[in-house]
């Protein structure tokens, strides 16, 4: 991993000394903490770092104008934040030489990669990106259980929502400018923290992600109550993929799941 | 002296219970600790730094403050009152009860507010001192110490090796906490541990300086950055007291609600006209900085940060106001 | 007091609405236990229609549009049967199970496959008792 984070430095720095890019997203150590980190100069690229504790979704920072006003931007990459650009790209959201990525993870590093050349390296390294067998088993094990027991559990956690919403913050598929939470005329979701707006606020948040969500878990990283939020989205991802094959971030051109139709898609459900 | 075992601190709380207060503890909870309301069988987890703080307690993160229900062609208003049981807040962190004398002071400022003084008249605070501190902790940078209960009702101090806590009432609701606790309480004798010595980080004085005269600064920028805009810091932060009221109706009734707000979200000075006059992220992260170490003082002669290190420690971003803090304000000797 | 569902449908302006008047002209008698809620189309029923109904009281929500093929707009209904079946497992996920989310295609010449239907639905809902006044969907302030 050391020669990959070296690599991953001299590329970081090469950019920016040639001006390629103006800013690189990247990680650093802190204690026993990793945080963004952005560095605007070559000889700041030693800062730069990268193990499996960074799990905070730097394509988030995408949506941030004072970042976007930066571009031409390069984004230390792991396979979920490449993903995670993948579906921003698809989404129109970015563009190829707005940002560059660097690639890196458990298999190394794979070097300064445009949009178009992400879903490629994915593929070949990290092709059948999935939750981690754990969470699935939690999300079955749920599932199993009766729809009063299911409710009862979800009660006990979304009551704890503060409505802080860091979830939110920390996800690069959340770009909107106004939050469907945010809007009063009518107030779709109440604001208070408590009872059905917090109901409202948990699902829809996940549904919003239905066939966006890359599985990078920022959002449950994020939460400072500790929601299990990746049970939604692992339960919605899986769902999306076994239904529509939905897997989403490998392409750079995909449709997105709700907003595209097929003929064939399930009907037995409806009456 | 009254001292009561650490290993009784459940039947403590349940002596309270008991007693009629409604128990808030910092409890155990799926692998978190947080402050909460205490129940039969829940583990209380005395010494730790709970991911809540105590103003939960008095200044809820959603209060019904007035209702109306719909009857003929009219409203009826509805007498809505505090709701206010006695309480008794133990083991709360010595910068959790210091952080009462920023809420005290905005809460009365120019009213008074009749919901917040209402719980915090029905509450009496018992703090434990803390034998032990992590990176994040700095109360000492800003006037505070492990060791003080400002604030507090009843001082507990860990004594014979974190085995015992020495009991101190300091006033009248934290003696009535003493005396409900019945025999969970003992009388004897034990040597106070030591407290933890977070180190000084900064000077707050010099900060406040600074930020007197750098509204403008570039820093801002910078130190802005990763910030992503949620309200985390805010809503963990002991002292943090900005709300909003809503109106939200349904058919047949209508409710206000005082729900918290944060200086990060970019709607929190949006105007209604479009216009947002802190326009992005720097601007808001430097309210919250000049709210803290600039603003409050000017109008209340205290710092609004008490140094507990929530924000710092649950941010994933690794926004850090001590750092800032720092950064703007070294020490000589640092 | 023996339990009356409410039930709140959204139906499209098209097929179901129309099939909903048409069941009423041939003077079919259905359970009155719906409240119609009229849309351009089953692609303009947003999730949080349904949501917002459990919140304002339905025991159960009804969604009924045009066949495959019959949309007035072409697609609607086919982007809406998606959205649907992503949406119903992740609200039987959160504990809001098959006995309270319906749906159904019924064309204008339906008339008594929406009576049916109704009386169907109804029936389900009744056996499968209130929405619950504590459920975290529901509850107010």
């Amino acid at each position: 991993m050391s020669g990959a984070i070296g690599a991953m430095r001299a590329d970081a720095a090469k950019l920016l000394s040639e001006g390629a890019v103006k800013l690189v997203l990247g990680y650093c150590v802190r204690g026993n903490e990793r945080y963004p980190c952005f560095i605007s100069e070559a000889a700041q690229a030693e800062a730069l770092d990268f193990d499996q504790s960074c799990r905070q979704n730097l394509a988030a920072y995408l949506r941030k104008p004072e970042v976007r006003g930066r571009a031409p931007l390069a984004v230390v990459s792991s396979p979920a934040v490449c993903r995670s650009l993948l579906v921003l790209s698809s989404e129109s959201q970015i563009r190829e030489n707005e940002v560059r990525a660097l690639a890196i993870g458990p298999k190394g590093y794979g070097g300064i990669l445009g949009l178009g050349a992400l879903g490629a390296w994915l593929k070949a390294d990290y092709p059948d990106l999935v939750p981690e067998q754990a969470l699935l088993d939690r999300v079955a094990e749920l599932s199993a259980k009766t729809a009063q027991e299911r409710a009862k559990f979800w009660m006990k956690e979304f009551e704890k929502c503060t409505r802080c919403y860091a979830c939110r913050a920390a996800c690069p598929g959340c770009y909107c400018e106004r939050c469907i939470v945010e809007k009063n005329m009518p107030q779709w979701i109440s604001s208070a923290a408590a009872g059905h707006g917090n109901y409202a606020w948990e699902v829809i948040r996940a549904f919003h992600q239905a066939g966006r969500c890359t599985g990078c878990g920022a959002c449950e990283a994020a939460c400072p109550q500790g929601l299990p939020l990746m049970l939604l989205n692992a339960r919605l991802s899986q769902d999306a993929f076994e239904e529509f094959g939905s897997r989403p971030g490998y392409e750079l051109e995909a449709k997105p799941l709700i907003g595209s139709w097929s003929a064939e898609d399930d009907g037995s459900f409806i009456r | 002296m009254k001292l009561l075992d650490r290993s009784k601190s459940t039947d403590f709380a349940a002596a309270l219970a008991a007693a009629g207060y409604r128990v808030a503890a910092p409890v155990s909870d799926g692998g978190l600790v947080r402050i909460k309301e205490w129940a039969p069988g829940a583990e209380i987890a005395a010494s730790e730094m709970p991911l809540n703080s105590m103003k939960d307690f008095l200044f809820p993160r959603t209060e019904v403050i007035g209702r109306w229900t719909l009857e003929g062609d009219g409203f009826a208003s509805q007498d809505v009152r505090p709701d206010a049981p006695k309480t008794a807040v133990l083991f709360a962190k010595p910068c959790d009860a210091a952080a009462l004398a920023v809420l005290d002071a905005v809460f009365n400022w120019d009213c008074k507010d009749c919901f917040y003084n209402a719980k915090r008249d029905a509450a009496a605070v018992a703090v434990l001192a803390c034998g032990s501190a992590d990176e994040h902790c700095f109360c000492t940078s800003v006037g505070g110490s492990p060791g003080e209960a400002h604030g507090a009702d009843l001082l507990f101090r860990p004594a014979d090796g974190g085995l015992r806590m020495i009991v101190e009432p300091l006033t009248a609701k934290g003696k009535a906490l003493a005396d409900a606790a019945g025999s969970a309480l003992s009388e004897g004798q034990a040597q106070a541990d030591p407290i933890a010595r977070p180190a000084e980080r900064f000077d707050p004085g010099k900060a406040s300086a600074w930020l007197a005269s750098n509204f403008e600064s570039p820093l801002w920028k910078e130190l802005s950055l990763p910030c992503l805009g949620c309200g985390a810091c805010a809503y963990a932060c002991p002292a943090c007291h900005c709300f909003d009221i809503q109106d939200e109706g349904s058919r047949s009734e209508s409710v206000r609600c005082r729900n918290w707000d944060s200086c990060g979200f970019g709607l929190f000075t949006l105007h209604a006209g479009g216009h947002n006059p802190r326009a992005d992220q720097s601007a808001r992260w430097r309210q919250r900085m000049m709210h803290k170490f600039s603003y409050f003082p000017q109008r209340f002669g205290r710092l609004a940060c008490t140094g507990c290190g929530r924000c710092a420690r649950l941010c994933q971003a690794g926004m850090d106001i001590a750092r800032a803090c720092a950064r703007i304000s070294p020490r000589e000797n640092a | 007091m023996t339990f009356e569902p409410r039930i709140t449908a959204f139906v499209c302006n098209w097929c179901t609405y129309a099939g909903a008047d048409l069941t009423g002209t041939s003077r079919l008698s259905y359970a009155p236990n719906i409240r119609i809620v009229k849309l351009p189309c089953t692609g303009r029923i947003d999730p949080l229609f349904v949501l917002k109904a459990f919140e304002g009281g339905a025991d159960a929500v009804l969604i009924s549009g045009c066949h495959p093929g019959d949309c007035h707009y072409a697609s609607g209904n086919y982007h809406a049967r998606r959205r649907w079946s992503l949406f119903r497992k992740l609200l039987a996920f959160t504990g809001i199970d098959e006995n309270r989310v319906f749906f159904s295609w019924v064309s204008a010449a339906e008339g008594q496959k929406f009576a049916n239907l109704v009386n169907k639905v109804t029936e389900q809902v009744r056996a499968a008792g209130p929405f619950g006044e504590r459920n975290l969907a529901r509850r107010r302030l």
